[in-house]
């Protein structure tokens, strides 16, 4: 057969290198071409990475033993030949940036397995890569260059099986650089500041939202047809909204991540909540980040228990500790004594004008009061038992005013019954047993002192937040609460009228470990009314006007903008079938019952929405039977488009 | 050091006479200022002597048996103190706080955390030996404890022991008077510690009613003419102590179809917006996936709920309009002029803080615009207060939606665990039926296996369910055991068999836990047919052990204190007590914690517990039920001894149940009606 000359570039020769021009017949095949093609360069490296890419057909030469016959190539093909691993700047759920090398030649779903494989995050099927939402680049924000994790060093081949080193994954124990990265992946990040929150970009509507999801890459194809280059810019978000088989001990990096976007949500007002709701979810964030401050190794000595034989040793170490100081055990079980001097005032009894000093004894859950000390010892003049009642704090630390009001129940109703603490330590410790006492527990209780600890920060964050706005996010004492809610209260709330209540929040959230926070974080957002809706407008067949879809882990529902009411709901186990003409771009589902839905796309392309539906589907067939291993084939066979079969 | 140990002792000495001194005093509820709060509540009577003498004679019975088992619960201690002391370091550490403070908060109490670890470490060094264990044997326990350590650690166990009296003597115990459906009556024992579902049980042993999922203690208070159903991990003591004294509310026991529905018909409350044709014919495996999309998830999804409805709050007497939505963190309105965005939702409760109640005569009482009305108060609160807020729908559906939207907001995932633990009671219940029914048109020994297939079905029917993992999956279908046990009950006449067991038992098991054969050696032959639900249900961990009755009665020993952690209630005490010095404690231990830790309620069939050989005579009298072999009529005598039992309470030897007077003792001439009216039940279903 007769050799024709064919030319390709080599990206490691530099963008100005001329392109080497080899002689080739029309059934050398490809493998051969990559041959002929290293030695004619001469360079000595790896090349193991490296593959052609057809510019014009905007393909990749994967198969080696095809022919170039076989591939059509002749000898006006542009070829590039380059690796298929490149950096990546990828956007992380935390907001922070991490540079990898990321395979740029195989379906994007792959990518993203490859991706989560190094960042060490379980079930990389449920996420994936998006396009960022363009930064408004304003001059004065250059400077403020941001920090890029680095992660292109770690050796491609040495990500394959996560073993766990010193409680990280191998890979990253290499560096202190590495290290580093991991626990940027596997700590939950401070409370942002105040106007970081308020510069992102916030979605106002619903169709706001659905352009976001319609910036989400084809799964099955790869990041070079995708016009996605070296060194470009992508998200990596959780994406299907049905997160299995949450194990906290393997599950480090993706419960962290999965928590910031989560909190990242609420904050920017992605998912809509309530007031009350918006306050725990403050308490959690604040919680945790104190919690995540106070134990940083946690996560990581957790992760390091993960053989028994040392969950044995701790054991063991803390029954030693416990059983040879005996008197502990009996200290433990007294309770401290706290009686003093307070004022009472009960609202609803005109009799009692202002407050009465008398001298108040903590008992179990419940408080007596006595006309003096001297008196304590006998009869009362009342005992209020706490248990179920309702504790609210009324302070103002630069009034001095530290009021405690009780809600105490009673067969004939609500007591109402204020008591007034002179200071801030007797403010602390009355407040804290009143909230003990009034979930039935007794000052012996261990969390008493944390109780303690809790109340004395947040009277610290009023104090500092007070002066002038306090912008760094920084320190655990001085928390800025702006940090910890949307922007819209920072409008609605000065941070000190937000402080209490996150305050009484908190009071319900303050004795989970970091694990049970991030759970229960976890737990309120996907209680939300709307969790897990990716909306795309679309238009209805046979409907003259833009409607909202709604794709949901378990259904789709119709939403009229107008309105913003949801018109109907289809949920996918009555499905029978689904078709996308690709030409019209346009979906037509079937559901039992007759049913009938079809229509175009019009924020996103009809292949995301697609995607989205078979992913859905494709998520609920994970089982436990099905062990761990991702039926890949399927994903493909439910998300792909016609290229794919 | 010494003298903490002798003020341990005596602090023991102290505890000991503290406790006893209790149990006696309950006997003749006479006011006792330590137990104070028992002469408010003796539920429901007017005076004291009154309630004596409305107490019927086989109410009596059953409390004399409940109080003479608190005396030889303590006496046990004693004894098992004195073992605990003797046996060797490992199990010694063990002994000490057995089934006493169980029940208790582990958070109130420094020595919770201890003890599991204790028992956890412990149960591995023992099990070591036998290989079974699921854990590798560690290395660490395997060196011997020297003599400071054994020291030491007898300490640790004296002292925590004397905790555990300590909180045992605060006990509350309430004598509580349970209403019938048709009016009659039983009194009922009912200790702080008891979950509503383990006083259901309890019924369910004195009623012979049929155990289906509906059955429900309801509160009514009289005054608000309210009602509520407790649910089943409530304890019941708690929410009584709130009535005031001379209150004339009740406690009901009743079938609720609401209690359950949710579970039942899904998508009534998940899909109500659907036309009710649709709902009606829903499918069965779509509605398990609404349970499972909304309850077995991350996170327990409330039904979405928005309606308008009319409010009455604050004391005031008109009713006005509102829109209301639920949500998970509580009851929301949209305040004039606003829309429906959940930002500007107005907070209207949470429900942290209050209970859910069904208001009766709302029209008449406060001029309601419909009798469909629930309401929203503090437990405590008992009369009239302005606290209360009532809500009325426009239709008794409504309303339902409303209450169990709350419900599931208020319980969460609770509701779901309690409905698996009624079903699996129920499905244990009914194939018990069948057992007894059978027996009577054929020879025993045919009908069991038909019994058997039934109850596979049925715990097949929700295995899938709970995927146990691979490994495992093959055990929990496992119905080798069980089945074997059931055809059991037929030949031992004479209960005092234990030799069958040993045999039977290490057939099919041996393959997934070497041990087993041991350890149920000390099984006495138990013909329970109900393990099996246990098993598909159970969580992978879940070794294959013997049916949960047995595993019991190989319990006594070390072990109980971490197996039962998990368990609510302690569990009868006295069981072990008729029990001889602990068989081979080794796998007995490792039994125990696999399987109670699984077993949400305390299998209550101490009559399965015959102690092992050494004692035929508590055999022979406790335990005619086990094998119904005789006469057909033979279901009652099954039940009857159980009821007793089944009291965590039960006295080694209880004096009147144990004459087989075959007719039941509590329901007498009743019962065949009884039995009658649960089969046609049964067949109309």
């Amino acid at each position: 057969m007769a050799a024709w000359d064919l030319s390709v570039k080599v990206e490691d020769l530099g963008p100005d290198a001329p392109s080497v021009t080899i002689s080739v017949a029309s059934d050398l095949h490809v493998g051969g071409v990559i041959l002929k093609l290293v030695e004619k360069t001469q360079m000595q490296r790896d090349w193991s990475d490296h593959a052609l890419w057809w510019e014009q057909k905007h393909q990749w030469l994967l198969r080696t033993a095809w022919t170039l016959e076989k591939y059509g190539i002749h000898a006006d093909a542009r070829l590039l030949f380059m690796p298929q691993h490149k950096p990546l700047k990828l956007g992380l759920p935390n907001g922070k940036t991490v540079m990898l090398r990321a395979c740029f030649s195989n379906p994007v779903f792959q990518t993203v397995m490859g991706i989560c494989r190094m960042l060490n995050i379980r079930h990389p099927e449920e996420l994936s890569l998006l396009r960022p939402v363009e930064e408004k680049k304003k001059k004065k924000d250059k400077d403020l260059t941001e920090e890029i994790y680095d992660l292109t060093e770690v050796p491609l081949s040495s990500v394959s099986r996560p073993c766990l080193y010193n409680g990280m994954p191998a890979h990253f124990a290499d560096s202190e650089q590495s290290e580093g990265v991991y626990k940027m992946l596997s700590v939950t990040q401070p409370p942002p500041a105040p106007e970081v929150i308020a510069k992102q970009y916030r979605p106002a509507s619903v169709v706001d939202k659905s352009h976001i999801h319609g910036r989400w890459l084809d799964s099955s194809r790869c990041l070079m047809q995708q016009n996605i280059q070296e060194n470009d810019r992508l998200w990596l978000r959780f994406k299907y909204y049905s997160f299995y088989d949450i194990e906290p001990k393997y599950d480090v990096v993706r419960l962290t991540q999965l928590y910031e976007q989560a909190r990242w949500a609420i904050l920017l007002e992605d998912i809509d909540c309530t007031e009350e709701e918006m306050m725990l979810f403050g308490a959690l964030q604040y919680h945790i980040n104190k919690v995540a401050l106070s134990e940083p190794q946690m996560m990581s000595s957790n992760a390091a228990l993960d053989d028994l034989e040392s969950a044995l040793q701790s054991l063991e170490v803390k029954m030693e500790g416990e059983s040879s100081s005996a008197s502990d055990l009996l200290e433990n079980m007294t309770a401290p004594d706290l009686n003093d001097y307070l004022k009472i005032f009960r609202p609803k009894r005109l009799t009692l004008k202002g407050y009465k000093q008398y001298w108040f004894k903590f008992q179990d859950t419940s408080i007596s009061y006595f006309k003096s000390k001297e008196e304590s010892i006998g009869e009362p003049i009342q005992q209020i038992n706490l248990k179920g009642c309702e504790v609210a704090p009324d302070v103002n630390v630069a009034a001095q005013k530290f009021l405690i009001r009780l809600l105490i129940p009673a067969p004939e109703g609500m007591n109402e019954v204020y008591l007034r603490c002179e200071n801030e330590q007797q403010y602390a410790q009355w407040m804290a047993g009143c909230r003990l006492a009034s979930k039935g527990k007794s000052l012996a209780d261990s969390s008493f002192q944390s109780e303690i600890q809790s109340i004395r920060s947040f009277l610290a964050m009023q104090k500092t937040n007070s002066g002038s706005s306090n912008n760094s996010a920084a320190s655990d004492e001085s928390i800025n609460t702006h940090s910890l809610v949307s922007p819209r209260y920072h409008k609605k709330y000065k941070p000190k009228q937000l402080t209490p209540r996150i305050l009484d929040a908190y009071q319900n959230v303050a004795q989970l470990s970091l694990t049970d926070a991030l759970m229960r974080f976890l737990q309120i957002w996907q209680a939300l009314p709307d969790f897990g809706l990716s909306y795309v407008v679309v238009r209805f067949k046979g409907s003259r006007k833009d409607e909202v879809l709604g794709i949901a882990p378990n259904r789709l529902i119709r939403i009229d903008l107008g309105v913003g009411d949801v018109v109907k709901t289809w949920r996918y186990n009555n499905m029978k079938q689904w078709n996308v003409n690709w030409d019209i771009k346009q979906m037509a589902i079937e559901f039992e019952g007759n049913v009938n839905i079809a229509f175009g796309c019009v924020t996103a392309d009809c292949k995301i929405v697609h995607e989205f539906i078979g992913g859905y589907i494709f998520m609920s067939t994970r089982s436990r039977e099905k062990s761990d291993t991702l039926n890949e084939e399927l994903f493909h066979k439910l998300t792909g488009g016609h290229e794919a079969l | 050091m010494d003298d903490i140990d002798a003020m341990f002792s005596d602090l023991l000495g102290e505890m000991d006479l503290l406790t006893q001194s209790l149990g006696q005093e309950i006997e003749p509820p006479e006011p006792h200022p330590s137990t104070s709060h028992q002469i408010d509540f003796s539920v429901g009577f007017t005076g004291l002597n009154a309630s004596l003498h409305d107490l019927e004679d086989n109410d009596l019975d059953a409390l004399m048996a409940d109080l003479v088992a608190d005396l030889s619960e303590t006496e046990k201690k004693l004894e098992a103190e004195i073992q605990g002391l003797k046996a060797p370091p490992s199990s010694s550490s063990d002994l000490p706080p057995p089934p006493k403070g169980l029940g208790l908060q582990p958070a109130s109490s420094i020595t919770s955390p201890p003890s599991p670890g204790n028992n956890r470490s412990s149960s591995v060094t023992t099990t070591s030996s036998s290989t079974t264990s699921p854990l590798p044997p560690p290395p660490l326990q395997s060196s011997k404890p020297t003599m400071e350590e054994i020291e030491a650690q007898m300490k640790a166990d004296k002292i925590k022991l004397a905790l555990e009296k300590l909180k045992e003597a605060k006990v509350k115990k309430l004598v509580v008077k349970v209403l019938m459906n048709d009016g009659s009556s039983k009194t009922l024992m009912v200790d702080e510690r008891q979950t509503v579902r383990e006083v259901l049980d309890n019924l369910f042993e004195k009623t012979h009613c049929d155990c289906n999922v509906d059955w429900s203690l309801c509160e009514t208070n009289h005054e608000l003419q309210l009602e509520r159903t407790f649910e089943d991990h409530e304890n019941l003591v708690e929410p009584l102590l709130a009535w005031t004294r001379d209150s004339e509310n009740r406690v009901l026991f009743q079938e609720r179809k609401d209690k359950f529905e949710v579970f039942k018909n899904p998508q009534n409350f998940y899909l109500w917006k659907r036309d009710k044709k649709t709902l009606k014919d829903m499918k069965d495996k779509d509605k398990e996936l609404l349970v499972q999309e909304n309850f077995c998830g991350t996170s327990i999804i409330v039904p979405d709920l928005e309606g308008v409805l009319h409010l009455k709050e604050d004391g005031k007497k008109s009713w006005k309009q509102r829109l209301f939505q639920l949500r998970a963190s509580g009851i929301y309105y949209v305040p004039k002029g606003k829309t429906k965005s959940s930002r500007d939702l107005i907070c209207f409760v949470q429900f942290d803080n209050v209970n859910v109640y069904y208001g009766k005569d709302v029209k008449n009482r406060y001029k309601a615009p419909t009798d469909f009305c629930f309401v929203l108060k503090h437990p405590q609160i008992q009369k009239e207060s302005q606290y209360i807020k009532y809500l009325c729908c426009d239709d008794a559906w409504t309303m339902n939606l409303w209450v169990t939207g709350i419900r599931i907001a208020k319980y969460g995932a609770s509701l779901h665990d309690n409905f698996k633990t009624a079903e699996r009671k129920a499905a244990v219940s009914a194939a018990m039926w069948t057992n007894r029914s059978t027996p009577s048109s054929s020879s025993p020994s045919t009908p069991s296996p038909t019994i058997k297939a039934k109850a596979a079905t049925q715990a097949n029917g929700y295995a899938p369910k709970q995927q146990p993992g691979p490994t495992h999956q093959g055990i929990g279908n496992l119905p080798a055991p069980p089945p074997l046990n059931e055809i059991l009950p037929p030949p031992p006449p004479d209960p005092v068999l234990p030799p069958p067991p040993p045999s039977l038992a290490s057939k099919p098991p041996p393959s997934k836990f070497p041990p087993p054969p041991l350890s149920m050696d000390s099984l006495p032959p138990p013909p329970p047919p109900p393990p099996m639900d246990n098993f598909s249900e159970d969580p992978p961990d879940f070794l294959p052990p013997p049916p949960p009755p047995t595993s019991y009665s190989s319990l006594p020993p070390p072990p109980p204190p971490t197996s039962y952690n998990s368990l609510p209630p302690p569990p009868p005490p006295t069981s072990y007590n008729s029990l001889p010095p602990p068989p081979p404690p080794a796998p007995a231990a490792n039994f125990g914690r696999n399987i109670n830790k699984s077993l949400p309620p305390p299998p209550p069939n101490p009559e399965f517990l015959p102690p092992p050989p050494p004692d035929p005579v508590f055999v022979a009298s406790g335990a005619p039920p086990p094998p119904p072999p005789p006469p057909p009529p033979a279901p009652a005598p099954v039940s009857a001894p159980r009821s007793a039992s089944q009291l965590r309470k039960m006295p080694p030897a209880p004096p009147k149940r144990t004459t087989p007077s075959l007719p039941a003792p509590a329901a007498g001439g009743d019962f065949m009606s009884e039995l009658m009216t649960a089969m046609r039940k049964r067949t109309d279903q």
